[in-house]
C-alpha cells in the first residue's frame, strides 16, 4: 500500500473532512477482504448460491402467471389453474426462504469476519511503536476500529452481494422478455437508455451530497460534544450566546446538506416510478395493437407487465447501494493502511534472555524524535546492579526520554542501551519488558476494579500478590475505605480517586510486577502532605533491592540516591552524590535551588508542619 | 406530543401542501391500475386501436405529472422533518446551556449526545416518513378499497385477508429491530470506549507486558457485539419477506379464486389484471403501516425523554428583579458563607467572612480538600451559596444579571479546558467577536505575554493559528494552564481568579507570570489559590482555610507574626533558603 501514494494526505488537516470517495469496486482490496472471509468461505459460498435460486424463483412467479393465463384460463381448464396456483405458492415460500437464508448466511459470514478483522486491529495496535501514537490521535483510531469497520458491514448489509443479486435479476428478466417476445421486449427496454441517464445523474448528486452530509454531521456532533464537556467555562466566561450562534450554523448547514439530499433523492424516487409507469404504457399501448392484430397473447402482455414492475426496484436501489459501495472502499482503504503500518521495534528472531543482577548501560547514545532536533547527545553512564540513580535536569532536558529508550518504546538512532550487558536491541522484547518495571507520571487507571488495575488482569500476579504490594505502598490504607474494596469499579479514568491516590496505586501494581529494574517518573502536581509523606516512603519501599532509575522532583528522592545526573541540553553535565555536587555549586546548585528549594522546598515544610 | 406541534406550526403551510401533493400522488397512483384495467378489457372486447392507445397515453401524461407532484410531496415533508430537527436541537442546545455545573456532575457527555442524536432522529423520522405514510396509507385503502369492492366483493375479502396479520407481525418484527439496534449501538459504544481506553494507556499495557491480556478483553466484548449485531441481521432479515409475503399471498389468492371466476365468466380478464395490480399499490401502505406505528412509539419515547431535559428548570438565573449595576469595580464581600451539596452532611464551607476593595488581592492558603476551590466558585455562581450572601460592590451577586457578573470575572479553573480550536480562539474566547480583528490580535497577543506563553505559541508552526487538540498540536500541562490564564486575561476582567492555575508551570516560569501579573493587575481584584508561598506573600489579604473554615486571616507579616499554620509554613521555607545558602 505504501506504494501508492495516499489519496487522504490533506486529510490530516481536517478530520471531519470525508476523503474522497474513489471507487466503488478495488480489486486489491478485495482480495484483502476475502482473506478474512475464507475461514467461513463454505458458508459464504452458501450464501452466494442462495443468490441465483432466490432471482430464479422470483422470475419464475411472472412466468407462471403467463401460463396461467394463457393455457388454462383461456381454456376455461379449472384444474390446471390450482395447479399453477400451487406452484406459485411454492414459488414464493422457497423465495422467501432463501432470500432470508442468503441475508443470514451473508451476514453471518459478514460478523465473524469483521470480528477477525476487529482483533486482528487491535492486536497490531498493541505492537505499533509510541512514535506512531505520538502522531495519531486516539479518536482516529478509534474510529478505523469501529466506524470504519462498521462501514465495510454495509457492504454485505444493504450494498455489495445485493448489488449482485440486482444484476442477476436485470439480467434474468431482460433474458426472460426478449424470449417471450423479442419485439415486445425491444418496445418496453427502449426506456432504459433514459433510465440509465437519469440514474447516473442522480448517483453523481447522491455521492457529493453523501459526502457533504457526513463531513457536517462530523463538524456538528464534534462541537455539540465539545460544548457538553466545556459546559462550565462557556458559563464562566458568560459565552452562552456565541456558542449557541456557532451551533445554530453549524446545525443549519448540517440541514441544509439534508435538504438538497432529500429533494434528488425525491426526484430520483418520482423519476423511476414515472418511468416504470411509461414503460407500462409502452407495453399497452404496443401489447394492445399486437393482441388486437392475434399476434400475442394475452397472458404475455400480463407477465410483460409484472416483469417490468420487477426491473425498477433494483435500478431506483441502485445509487445508494452504489454509494454504500464506495464509502466501504475507502473505509477498508483505511482499515488496511493501519493494518500495514510496520510495527518498527519488533523482538529479534532468537532474542536473548539474559539472567542478570539488573545492570543498565548508555553507551553514546543519540537519539531524536524528529530529525535534525537530537533530543539525546552522545549520552554514556552505567547503572550497577542496585544502585538508584536519579535524573535531573530542567524541561526539555531529556531525561525522560532516556526511560522511554530503556524499554524500547523507541531505539536509539546512534549507540547502545545494555541491559545486563546484552543490548536491548537483541533481548527477548519480552523478557526485556518484564525485567523493567516502570512508573510514568501520568498515571493511568483502566475501567475494571481496583484489583484488575494492579494485575492488569494477568494471571500471574495473584490476588494475594497485589494485595500484599498495596500494603507494602500504603495503598491498601485508603482501598480499605472504599465501599467494594479491591473490588471497587474503578471510574472514568479514576475519577474517584486523589491524584496521591492513583499514584500509590501506580507504584503497588509496579511492585506487583516485582521488576528487576525500576524506572520512575515522579510526578510533578502536588498532592497533599499526608499523601506526600506515604508517597515518599512508598518510593523508598519500591526502590529497595533493585536498579532504579528514577527522574525525580521530589527532594527526599534525590537525597536518597546514589548517583545524580544532571542533564542539560541533551547531554550528561554533572554527575555525583547530592552533597557532592552541591558542594561544587554548579549547574546541579542552580537547578536544586530553582526546582527543589521553590516547589518542593514549600511542600516539605508544609507536610512538616502538618505533623 | 403536544409540544411537537409547537415545532411543526412554524412549517405548517409546507407540511400541508406537502400533505396535498401527497394525495394527488396517492389519486395519481391509484389511477393507473383503473386504466391498465379499462385498457385490458377494451382489448379483451376488440375495441379499436385507438381506445386502447388513449389509456396507453393517458398512464404516460399521468406519470409524468405524478413524478413531479411526488417530488414535491416527498421533498416538502421530508424537509420539514430535518426543520423540526434542527430547531428542537438548537432549542436542546440553548436550554443545556442555562443548566448549572450541578446538572452536569450526574449526567454523562454519552447520555446527552445520545438524546440529541438519537432520540431527535427518532422525532424527525416521525415527522417524515411517519406522517408521510400516516397519510399515504388511508389514502391507497380508501382508493384500493372502493375500486377492488366495485370490481368483486369476495375477492377483494379473501386477497386481504391476510394483510390484518401482517401488519401485526411487522409491528411486531420492526418493534423488535429498533430495540435490538439501539443494543448494537450501546456495544459499539462499549467497543470504542475500550479501544480508546487501550491506545490511551498502551505505554501501561506494553510495560507491563499486558498485551494479551488486552487483546483477549477487547475479543470478548467483540463477541458480544457480534451476537449482537448477527442477532438484529436475524430480525432484520425477516423484514423482507414479511413485506413481499404480503403481496405474493394476494396475488394467489387472485390467481386461483379469480382465476376460476374468469374461467365461469364471472369476471373479466382485465378485473383480474386491475386487481392484481391494486394489491401490489396496497401491499407497501400495510407494511409501512407496521413499520410506522413503532417508528410512532419510538417517536413518543423520544419526546418523552426529552421532555425531560426540557422540564429541568436551571437553578442558577436571573431573577426577577435583577437589575444591572452600573459598572462593575471589584469590591467583595463574603458575609457568613456557607455551603454545602444537596445530599452531604458536612457543609463544604461555614461561616464564610471576608472583604477585599476593589484593586486588592486576596490569596487563599490551605490543604486540599480544604474547600479552597468551592469559596472561588460561588464567586461567578458556578454554584449558589447554601448560606449567607456575597456581595460585589456592594450587591448581593443574586440581584445582579449573572452575565454582567460572569463578564467581569476572569476565572482561571484548576482543570485548564481549552477547546480544539485555534489558538488565538481559545485566547479570544471572551471577547466579543464583532470588534476590528487587528484590535483583537493585539489583546490576543498582550494577554499571552502576560501569561508568559507568547514564546511557546510563536514556536507552533502556525503561531497563533495552531489548532489545538486532536486536530493540530498537543500541549503540555503547563502549556495548558497558561493559555487558559491568557484567556482569562484578554477581556481584562474587574476581577481575576486563579484557582490553583499555575500547579504544572516550573518555578522559574511562574516567577515571570506574577511579575507581569502585577502591572497588568493594577487596579484590579484578583483572587489566588496557591501552593507556593512565593504567590501569596503580597496579598492583601490571606486566608488559610481548614475544614471549610477560616483558620487565619491577615497580611502576609501579620500572619507570620501570629504563629500560625502559615507562620510555620513560612519558617520552615526560610530554613531551608538558610540551609540552601550555607
Amino acid at each position: 500500500m505504501s506504494d501508492r501514494p495516499r489519496k487522504t494526505a490533506g486529510a490530516a488537516d481536517d478530520p471531519y473532512r470525508e476523503a474522497d470517495l474513489g471507487r466503488a469496486y478495488d480489486g486489491r482490496l478485495m482480495r484483502r477482504l476475502w482473506g478474512y472471509i475464507r475461514p467461513f468461505r463454505s458458508t459464504f459460498i452458501a450464501s452466494l448460491l442462495c443468490l441465483p435460486v432466490t432471482a430464479g424463483l422470483s422470475l419464475l412467479q411472472p412466468y407462471l402467471l403467463k401460463v396461467a393465463i394463457d393455457e388454462y384460463v383461456s381454456v376455461a381448464d379449472t384444474r390446471g389453474l390450482l395447479v399453477i396456483a400451487v406452484l406459485y405458492a411454492i414459488s414464493m415460500i422457497g423465495e422467501f426462504t432463501f432470500l432470508y437464508l442468503q441475508y443470514y448466511l451473508t451476514m453471518s459470514v459478514a460478523q465473524r469476519s469483521l470480528a477477525a478483522l476487529r482483533v486482528d486491529l487491535v492486536s497490531h495496535l498493541q505492537k505499533l511503536p509510541a512514535r506512531f501514537f505520538d502522531r495519531n490521535p486516539v479518536g482516529r483510531l478509534v474510529t478505523r476500529l469501529t466506524t470504519d469497520v462498521d462501514v465495510i458491514n454495509e457492504m454485505f448489509a444493504a450494498g455489495g452481494l445485493t448489488m449482485l443479486m440486482d444484476a442477476v435479476t436485470l439480467i434474468g428478466i431482460i433474458t426472460i422478455l426478449l424470449v417471450i417476445d423479442w419485439r415486445l421486449a425491444l418496445v418496453t427496454l427502449t426506456v432504459t437508455p433514459v433510465l440509465a441517464i437519469a440514474v447516473n445523474f442522480f448517483r453523481i448528486h447522491a455521492r457529493n451530497n453523501y459526502r457533504r452530509i457526513r463531513d457536517r454531521l462530523a463538524r456538528l456532533n464534534a462541537y455539540l460534544q465539545e460544548a457538553i464537556a466545556g459546559v462550565s467555562v462557556i458559563q464562566l466566561f458568560a459565552r452562552e450566546e456565541q456558542s449557541f450562534a456557532r451551533f445554530r450554523e453549524l446545525n443549519d448547514h448540517h440541514r441544509a446538506a439534508h435538504h438538497s439530499a432529500n429533494i434528488y433523492e425525491a426526484a430520483l424516487f418520482s423519476v423511476v416510478e414515472a418511468i416504470s409507469s411509461i414503460s407500462l404504457a409502452l407495453i399497452l399501448w404496443y401489447g394492445g395493437g399486437q393482441i388486437i392484430a392475434g399476434t400475442l397473447a394475452f397472458g404475455t402482455l400480463v407477465a410483460f407487465i409484472e416483469y417490468s414492475q420487477r426491473f425498477f426496484i433494483p435500478v431506483r436501489d441502485f445509487s445508494s447501494k452504489y454509494a454504500v459501495m464506495q464509502s466501504a472502499m475507502s473505509a477498508a482503504e483505511r482499515v488496511f493502511e493501519l493494518l500495514d503500518r510496520s510495527v518498527d521495534i519488533e523482538s529479534p528472531p532468537a532474542g536473548k534472555v539474559v539472567d542478570g543482577r539488573g545492570s543498565v548501560e548508555f553507551d553514546g547514545v543519540w537519539f531524536a524524535y524528529n530529525r535534525d532536533q537530537p533530543v539525546l547527545r552522545d549520552v554514556s553512564f552505567k547503572v550497577e546492579p542496585g544502585e538508584k540513580v536519579a535524573l535531573v535536569g530542567h524541561t526539555g532536558s531529556g531525561k525522560t526520554t532516556v526511560i522511554k529508550l530503556l524499554n524500547r518504546s523507541y531505539d536509539v538512532d546512534r549507540g547502545r542501551v545494555l541491559v545486563d550487558g546484552v543490548d536491548v536491541r537483541d533481548w527477548d522484547l519480552a523478557a526485556l519488558r518484564r525485567r523493567i518495571g516502570v512508573v510514568l507520571q501520568d498515571v493511568f487507571l483502566f475501567s475494571g476494579t481496583i484489583l484488575d488495575n494492579l494485575t492488569l488482569g494477568r494471571d500471574d500476579v495473584g490476588r494475594d500478590a497485589a494485595i500484599a504490594a498495596a500494603e507494602a505502598v500504603h495503598a491498601d490504607v485508603f482501598v480499605k475505605r472504599l465501599p467494594g474494596g479491591y473490588d471497587e469499579l474503578v471510574r472514568e479514568r479514576g475519577n474517584n480517586l486523589s491524584v496521591g491516590q492513583r499514584q500509590l496505586l501506580s507504584f503497588a501494581r509496579a511492585l506487583a510486577y516485582d521488576p528487576r529494574i525500576l524506572v520512575l517518573d515522579e510526578a510533578t502536581s502536588s498532592v497533599d502532605m499526608e499523601s506526600e509523606l506515604l508517597i515518599q516512603d512508598a518510593v523508598e519501599r519500591l526502590m529497595a533491592e533493585r536498579t532504579a532509575l528514577v527522574v525525580a522532583h521530589r527532594l527526599s528522592t534525590i537525597e536518597r540516591a546514589d548517583r545524580i545526573l544532571v542533564m542539560h541540553g541533551g547531554e550528561i553535565r554533572e554527575s555525583g552524590p547530592h552533597a557532592e555536587l552541591l558542594a561544587k555549586e554548579g549547574l546541579y546548585y542552580r537547578l536544586y535551588r530553582l526546582q527543589f528549594a521553590g516547589t518542593q522546598g514549600a511542600r516539605e515544610t508544609t507536610a512538616a508542619g502538618a505533623e | 406530543m403536544y409540544r411537537l406541534w409547537g415545532y411543526v406550526r412554524h412549517y405548517w403551510p409546507r407540511y400541508a401542501f406537502g400533505g396535498l401533493c401527497l394525495v394527488v400522488t396517492a389519486s395519481l397512483a391509484m389511477a393507473v391500475p383503473y386504466l391498465l384495467k379499462r385498457a385490458i378489457d377494451a382489448i379483451e372486447a376488440g375495441m379499436p386501436f385507438r381506445q386502447v392507445a388513449i389509456f396507453a397515453f393517458s398512464i404516460a401524461g399521468i406519470a409524468v405529472v405524478q413524478a413531479v407532484v411526488r417530488t414535491f410531496s416527498r421533498a416538502l415533508i421530508f424537509n420539514v422533518g430535518r426543520d423540526v430537527e434542527c430547531d428542537l436541537r438548537n432549542e436542546l442546545f440553548a436550554h443545556l446551556e442555562t443548566l448549572p455545573v450541578s446538572y452536569y456532575q450526574n449526567q454523562q457527555t454519552g447520555d446527552l449526545m445520545s438524546r440529541l442524536i438519537n432520540d431527535v432522529t427518532a422525532i424527525r423520522m416521525l415527522l417524515g416518513i411517519g406522517f408521510l405514510n400516516l397519510l399515504n396509507t388511508p389514502i391507497y385503502y380508501a382508493y384500493g378499497l372502493t375500486i377492488m369492492l366495485a370490481l368483486n366483493v369476495p375477492l377483494t375479502f379473501a386477497a386481504l385477508a391476510p394483510f390484518p396479520i401482517l401488519l401485526f407481525v411487522v409491528k411486531r418484527v420492526s418493534r423488535r429491530m429498533m430495540e435490538q439496534t439501539l443494543r448494537v449501538q450501546e456495544e459499539l459504544s462499549n467497543i470504542s470506549s475500550l479501544v480508546q481506553e487501550n491506545v490511551a494507556g498502551i505505554h501501561v499495557v506494553r510495560a507491563y507486558q499486558a498485551e494479551q491480556v488486552a487483546v483477549d478483553r477487547f475479543a470478548r466484548r467483540n463477541q458480544i457485539l457480534t451476537d449482537e449485531t448477527l442477532e438484529l441481521a436475524r430480525v432484520r432479515g425477516q423484514l423482507g419477506p414479511i413485506m413481499r409475503t404480503a403481496s405474493g399471498l394476494g396475488v394467489l389468492v387472485v390467481l386461483s379464486l379469480g382465476g376460476s371466476q374468469v374461467i365461469r365468466g364471472a369476471m373479466s380478464i382485465g378485473d383480474l389484471v386491475a386487481f392484481i395490480g391494486y394489491l401490489n399499490l396496497l401491499a407497501w401502505p400495510t407494511m409501512a403501516m407496521g413499520w410506522m406505528l413503532s417508528i410512532v412509539q419510538r417517536g413518543r419515547a423520544a419526546m418523552l425523554r426529552l421532555e425531560q431535559i426540557f422540564a429541568v428548570v436551571p437553578e442558577i438565573r436571573d431573577e426577577e428583579g435583577v437589575r444591572p449595576a452600573p459598572a462593575l469595580r471589584g469590591g467583595i464581600e463574603y458575609r457568613n458563607v456557607s455551603f454545602s451539596y444537596p445530599d452531604a452532611t458536612a457543609p463544604v464551607l461555614d461561616g464564610i467572612s471576608f472583604r477585599i476593595e476593589a484593586g486588592q488581592k486576596l490569596a487563599i492558603v490551605g490543604r486540599t480538600g480544604a474547600g479552597k476551590s468551592t469559596l472561588v466558585n460561588l464567586l461567578p455562581r458556578a454554584f449558589d451559596v447554601t448560606g449567607g450572601e456575597i456581595l460585589v460592590d456592594g450587591r448581593d451577586i443574586r440581584t445582579l444579571p449573572l452575565h454582567q457578573l460572569r463578564s467581569a470575572i476572569g476565572f482561571v479553573p484548576q482543570d485548564p479546558f481549552l477547546f480544539s480550536t485555534r489558538v488565538d480562539d481559545n485566547i479570544a474566547f471572551a471577547l466579543d467577536g464583532n470588534g476590528n480583528s487587528a484590535g483583537r490580535d493585539a489583546a490576543v497577543r498582550r494577554a499571552a505575554i502576560a501569561a508568559g506563553v507568547d514564546e511557546d505559541v510563536s514556536g507552533f508552526r502556525n503561531g497563533y493559528e495552531t489548532v489545538i487538540g486532536e486536530r493540530g498540536v498537543t500541549l503540555s500541562g503547563g502549556q495548558k494552564q497558561r493559555l487558559t490564564l491568557a484567556r482569562a486575561l484578554a477581556a481584562t476582567p474587574q476581577i481575576l481568579v486563579l484557582d490553583d492555575a499555575l500547579s504544572s508551570v516550573d518555578t522559574r516560569t511562574e516567577r515571570a507570570i506574577l511579575s507581569h501579573l502585577s502591572e497588568s493587575l493594577e487596579g484590579r481584584s484578583s483572587i489566588f489559590i496557591a501552593h507556593r508561598l512565593s504567590t501569596v506573600m503580597d496579598a492583601d489579604l490571606i486566608l488559610v482555610l481548614e475544614d471549610g473554615r477560616i483558620v487565619e486571616r491577615g497580611d502576609h507579616a501579620a500572619l507570620v507574626e501570629s504563629g500560625g499554620f502559615y507562620a510555620q509554613l513560612f519558617r520552615e521555607q526560610q530554613l531551608e533558603e538558610e540551609i540552601e545558602t550555607a
